[in-house]
């Protein structure tokens, strides 16, 4: 069966942490379902599993399975983008010679990959999405039209010399992280990537726990003057709150790879990666005064072709204590929920379980976290409309 | 005629309105833009195809259920900008930040609203009804999209399926008479939204509700009536 969607659910356990704060500096809520619960905002979670937790794309080299680790397949289609897609759509209305076409190539080949890119193999990775691919081809095609070598050469290298900065620019944007992330010119929506992941907001599954932390600072230099107070140096507050989260995030397969310039292999290692980072990624502020590292305790992952839905609704009637162990609760109330929704709507979507808890979805393997990112990984690619 | 009954219902829905500064701020009912998105988004409509855009808006007339009116949820962003940003256009040349460089010091702060446990029921019809697509291609597109949906922003994935069903019925608020109202809603708070010719009521909602498409901005006003469910036929 096709897969044009990959759905990741997660519950994820974090006591007495500061995750994420509003202005007030108190931990951001969501009403739901009569009750508030504490929340973990979808642009939280994107950063974080974008910087794996280490505060900048090139610290995150640090984590095994970051973005930045991603390996890029030595015959990645990224590594072809003139040849594959740039000159068969400039040349595809119009009649252009053989010698043209390389003359094309060679200046296209020298611009976007630098001047060693004979050897393909050597060449570095750009993953262009549509927008980029567009462009390119469009100017090209103008070139082409001068017929003449020559002056496809003069169009293309003069086009190139007058839009450096652009092209610098455009280069620069060609990353993993926009190809999963996107990126948005509010100037020119013509040239956005459309994130290839929709992070929805996590939530707990139950009612805020939370509680305000009084602390008073002592300075040993002050008690040690006889002339001073014996009062506190500081006195401050901080909101620590418990919870177990609910995450929901969904792949667009099709998209996903059209932004890493077709190459589904590459974009297969993009989907572990991220299987990986959501399971141990912590989205948490507070570092130094909370330790807010979790792994998740329950992972769920469907694949798919049928309208994404997140399973929130398992969670509106909110898990209590007087329910049990709190997490145990959660799974079967998820599973309750997943099977009223598959009885209805018959959707089929493949699906593998991680679970460190006793509870389990009924019908679903349970696997470890390797074999929980393969199992995603092995969805792209298998069907593109 | 034929009717696309849709519930839109998640944890966190945004009625985008019109923003002028950093704050997203949101209407009470869904923008007849933010349903052409959507359909647009089922079918796979690409961003820059906006003569089928405006085509699919200037067809669609709606109706909504506020099944569940939820509350107004402001959530706090805060991204550090730099002032050497640059990302590629189209038009030749990169699209850097204005301003000094000083000003960039401090996060760009953005308040975003959002309706938290809303639930409403859209009825729509599209007018001329045989056009490309049809309700029927919509309802399909709906099932299995080309892209996954979102109600608003892209972190507002939907709780359930969004299609209910396609009816045929004599007007909008007759087809959402096809719908029960769930369980977990109060009668006394549900609201039928309409919309109406006149301009003259000062208890109209007013909605900036279609967006021209090519030039990528809301234009006119639309004025809504709102009344107790139960109360019409």
């Amino acid at each position: 069966m096709s897969s044009r969607f990959i759905q990741i659910h997660w519950l994820a356990s974090y006591p007495a942490t500061l995750l994420n704060r509003d202005e007030t500096g108190l931990a951001k809520r969501i009403p739901f379902g009569g009750t508030i619960r504490s929340r973990v905002s979808s642009q939280c979670l994107k950063r974080h599993w974008r910087v794996a937790g280490q505060g900048s794309v090139e610290a995150s080299k640090a984590h095994p399975w970051s973005l930045a680790n991603v390996g890029v397949p030595t015959g990645s289609r990224s590594k072809e983008v003139v040849e594959r897609r740039i000159l068969p759509a400039a040349s595809a209305e119009i009649n252009a010679s053989q010698e043209a076409m390389d003359s094309a190539k060679e200046v296209l080949v020298e611009k976007l990959y630098g001047t060693k890119a004979a050897d393909i193999k050597q060449r570095q990775a750009l993953f262009f999405g549509d927008p980029e691919i567009e462009y390119l081809a469009q100017r090209t095609k103008e070139a082409l039209t001068q017929e003449q070598p020559e002056a496809v050469t003069e169009s293309l290298k003069s086009f190139f010399k007058d839009e450096r900065a652009n092209l610098r620019a455009l280069k620069h944007g060609a990353g993993l992280e926009t190809a999963l992330f996107g990126r948005m010119v509010t100037a020119d929506p013509e040239s956005n990537r459309d994130a290839a992941i929709h992070v929805a907001h996590a939530l707990t599954v139950h009612a805020i726990e939370r509680e305000l932390d009084f602390m008073a600072v002592v300075d040993d230099l002050k008690r040690e003057d006889r002339e001073s107070d014996a009062g506190a140096a500081g006195v401050f507050d901080m909101e620590l709150a418990s919870g177990l989260y609910y995450g929901y995030t969904v792949i667009d397969i099709p998209l996903l790879v059209s932004n890493m310039a077709e190459d589904e292999e590459a974009a297969a290692k993009v989907v572990e990666h991220l299987i990986h980072l959501i399971a141990d990624v912590t989205p948490g502020a507070k570092k130094g005064s909370t330790a807010p590292y979790s792994y998740a305790e329950f992972m769920l992952v469907e694949a798919g072709s049928s309208q994404p839905r997140t399973l929130a609704n398992a969670y509106r009637k909110a898990v209590t204590i007087r329910d049990g162990d709190m997490a145990e609760s959660a799974v079967s109330a998820l599973s309750s929920h997943l099977a009223r929704l598959d009885q209805a709507y018959k959707t089929g979507e493949l699906r593998r379980q991680l679970s460190v808890l006793d509870t389990a979805i009924p019908d679903c393997d349970a696997v470890s976290l390797d074999e929980l990112a393969s199992f995603a990984g092995s969805h792209v690619g298998v069907n593109r409309t | 005629m034929k009717v696309l009954l849709l519930r839109l219902e998640a944890p966190l829905m945004a009625f985008g309105g019109v923003v002028i500064d950093n704050h997203g701020v949101i209407d009470k009912l869904p923008s007849a833009s933010l349903l052409t998105g959507l359909l647009a988004n089922a079918l796979g409509f690409r961003r820059g195809e906006t003569a089928r855009l405006q085509r699919l808006q200037s067809r669609l007339c709606y109706a909504v259920r506020g099944d569940r009116p939820g509350r107004m949820l402001q959530d706090f962003q805060t991204a550090q900008l730099r002032k050497d940003d640059k990302a590629w256009t189209t038009r030749g040349f990169p699209a850097g930040r204005d301003g000094g460089a000083k000003t960039y010091g401090s996060p760009h702060i953005r308040y975003r609203q959002y309706h938290a446990d809303a639930s409403v029921v859209v009825a729509t019809r599209l007018d001329p009804e045989d056009d490309s697509p049809t309700l029927a291609d919509c309802a399909s597109a709906l099932t299995s999209p080309a892209r996954p949906l979102f109600i608003g922003r892209k972190s507002c994935p939907p709780s359930e399926p969004m299609l209910i069903d396609l009816v045929e019925a004599d007007s909008l608020s007759e087809g959402l008479e096809h719908v029960p109202l769930p369980g977990n809603c109060d009668p006394q708070t549900v609201w039928l939204y309409e919309q109406n010719e006149r301009a003259d009521d000062a208890s109209l909602i007013r909605l900036a509700g279609r967006r021209d498409w090519k030039n990528d901005v809301h234009q006119g006003t639309e004025y809504w009536q709102r009344s107790p469910w139960g109360e019409s036929s």
